[in-house]
């Protein structure tokens, strides 16, 4: 009969060399990745800070790195500053967390339905696959006609965005789920609750996480483009407002905060899968 | 098995498929067959002839079923049992759920009380010998297991009929002897109705109160054969039986013949194949 296997015990002095030496090779692994993880980028630092400072690029446009903490640090320290930054951090959150949650459960739910019941699929297939392809800031302007110049507009732009991703990626996961799972739920005659929250839903959740970690980083490039364009506050404004009157270490500090931003969401959304489908990987 | 009451009573039961093409195929060409309570009966034949529809026609999954199925011991609205309960061929555990959980699924739609659940889950985990792996995940178990699984998630149902499309199939050599003994002692312990489909002669000879062979498609029943021992069996000494050797040669031919039916008359290389087959036949018999 089958047993679980515990710990090895190895008791072979050759065996235990082996292992000895697997064990070390999988730690200089480790180590080589973070040390170039960390290490290259910094390299890349280091060569700019090098070349700004050699006057082999022009300091205008490309300040030092060093140059650009210095400055960093001078905005924090100051209130108003600071003040300003935070706010246009909050005003682009609160657009990304509105239009992504609307998107993501509209898409979902659209997703869902029109995997599992044909005519629905019928009805809105040619629509959603016909508008996908286009791109979603071309339709900004439509949606500032349909929503105004304020908010909405650009919460509704991150919204369909997150929508076509979460859709499509729903869609494909329950389309091509197991078919073993439907029929186990015919076979039990499970009542509809349970098949929906039991079985549908969690057969098709590796697909929408997967749509959730893609959604997020096409809301963060929509919300940034459409505050580039229309508005007077947010990340996209800051960034954008700092290279029109060339206050280029600004600029850079605003992509350095919306790469942080991105940064967070990747692991956030690794986070959510680790917890969601703990399977997936087995 | 004469004076056994009758569980389940087939009545030409047929089932025509339309192909994407616009063909039509008959895959069960009329099937009669009464199941008494606490019967096994094993349904053998050549891949295609129509087992697994039969069986899936019996779990309800599939539609388009002509004939009478005529469920003589029945599940009402609000039963404490399942009308059928299946396990399948292929790995059928919810990867997303606990192996307690999993259990807990099958007996969703059935009206009894959280202590009774929990009591027939704990029984069933013992009795396919997985009480330790409650709470488990599928992943976290072998194959062999989580087949066990999947037979513990129909038995916690208590079904009037248990069907099983070829369950140990997938498992090795090895493990699917162990589970044959297995199963048998299970049966034994629940009384169950069963209808097994399987490809595996030796397999439906071991666990079978009677075998169906059936002829290749369009599906019908060939031969019945009653299977002459005990449900207290031992599936490797069982092999050893000259009553044993006899019948499970009986059964190779008939179903070689089949087999033969749908090789033959073919390009060269099917017919050889088909040699090959009464090869196989010859040193088994």
């Amino acid at each position: 009969m089958e047993t679980r296997a515990l710990a090895p015990v190895i008791v072979d002095p050759a065996a235990a060399a082996a292992i000895a030496g697997t064990i070390a090779a999988r730690r200089r692994q480790g180590r080589l990745r973070i040390a170039l993880g960390i290490g290259f980028p910094m390299a890349l630092f280091l060569l700019w800070e090098v070349l700004a400072r050699a006057g082999m690029i022009d300091q205008r446009f490309f300040p030092a790195p060093s140059r650009i903490a210095a400055i960093a640090l001078e905005t924090f320290g100051d209130a108003r500053d600071r003040g300003q930054l935070s706010g246009d951090v909050l005003a682009t959150l609160a657009r990304l967390g509105l239009g992504y949650t609307v998107g993501a459960l509209v898409g979902i739910l659209a997703g869902i339905l029109m995997g599992l019941y044909a005519p629905v699929r019928f009805a809105l297939g040619p629509m959603v696959y016909a508008t996908y392809p286009t791109p979603k800031l071309a339709i900004f302007p439509l949606l500032i006609v349909i929503f105004g110049i304020g908010d909405a507009s650009k919460t509704a732009l991150v919204a369909l965005g997150v929508f076509f991703m979460t859709c499509m990626s729903t869609l494909s996961g329950v389309l091509y789920a197991s078919p073993i799972y439907r029929d186990v739920a015919q076979a039990f005659r499970l009542p509809a609750w349970t098949r929906w929250t039991r079985v549908i839903i969690p057969s098709a959740l590796p697909a929408i996480v997967t749509g959730l970690k893609l959604g997020l980083g096409q809301a963060l490039i929509l919300v940034v483009s459409a505050e580039f364009v229309s508005s007077q506050d947010g990340l996209g404004h800051y960034i954008w407002n700092a290279w029109q009157v060339l206050d280029i270490p600004r600029m850079f500090m605003g992509l350095v905060v919306v790469g942080v931003i991105g940064g967070v969401a990747v692991l956030l959304g690794d986070a959510l899968e680790r917890r969601l489908i703990p399977w997936a990987n087995h | 098995m004469q004076a056994a009451t009758i569980a389940l009573a087939l009545a030409d039961v047929r089932k025509v498929f339309l192909t994407r093409r616009g063909q039509v195929v008959t895959a069960l060409a009329g099937v009669s067959l009464d199941i008494a309570r606490g019967e096994v009966v094993a349904v053998l034949g050549p891949s295609g002839c129509g087992k697994s529809t039969l069986l899936r026609g019996l779990a309800g999954l599939d539609d388009g079923f002509v004939g009478t199925i005529d469920w003589r011991e029945a599940a009402g609205g609000k039963a404490d049992r399942l009308q059928s309960a299946t396990v399948f061929q292929s790995d059928s555990t919810l990867p997303w759920m606990t192996v307690d959980r999993n259990l807990h699924l099958g007996m969703a739609g059935l009206a009894i009380d959280r202590a009774t659940r929990a009591d027939r889950v704990a029984r069933y985990l013992r009795l396919v010998g997985l009480a330790d792996f409650r709470n488990a995940y599928p992943h976290e178990l072998s194959g062999g297991m989580r087949q066990r699984v999947a037979i513990a998630r129909a038995l916690v149902t208590e079904p009037y009929l248990l069907l099983m499309d070829e369950p140990l199939a997938a498992l090795d050599a090895q493990t699917r002897l162990v589970m044959q003994q297995e199963l048998l002692g299970i049966w034994a312990a629940t009384r169950s109705t069963v209808v097994y489909v399987t490809h595996d002669i030796a397999e439906a000879v071991a666990l079978a109160d009677r075998v169906v062979v059936m002829t290749a498609r369009p599906g019908r029943i060939k031969s019945i054969h009653t299977v002459p021992f005990g449900r207290d069996r031992d599936v490797i000494d069982l092999r050893r039986a000259p009553a044993f050797r006899e019948l499970e040669a009986l059964l190779w031919k008939s179903v070689a013949e089949e087999v033969g039916s749908t090789l033959g008359g073919g390009s060269g290389s099917a017919s050889g194949a088909d040699d090959e087959w009464r090869g196989d036949v010859a040193r088994s018999g």
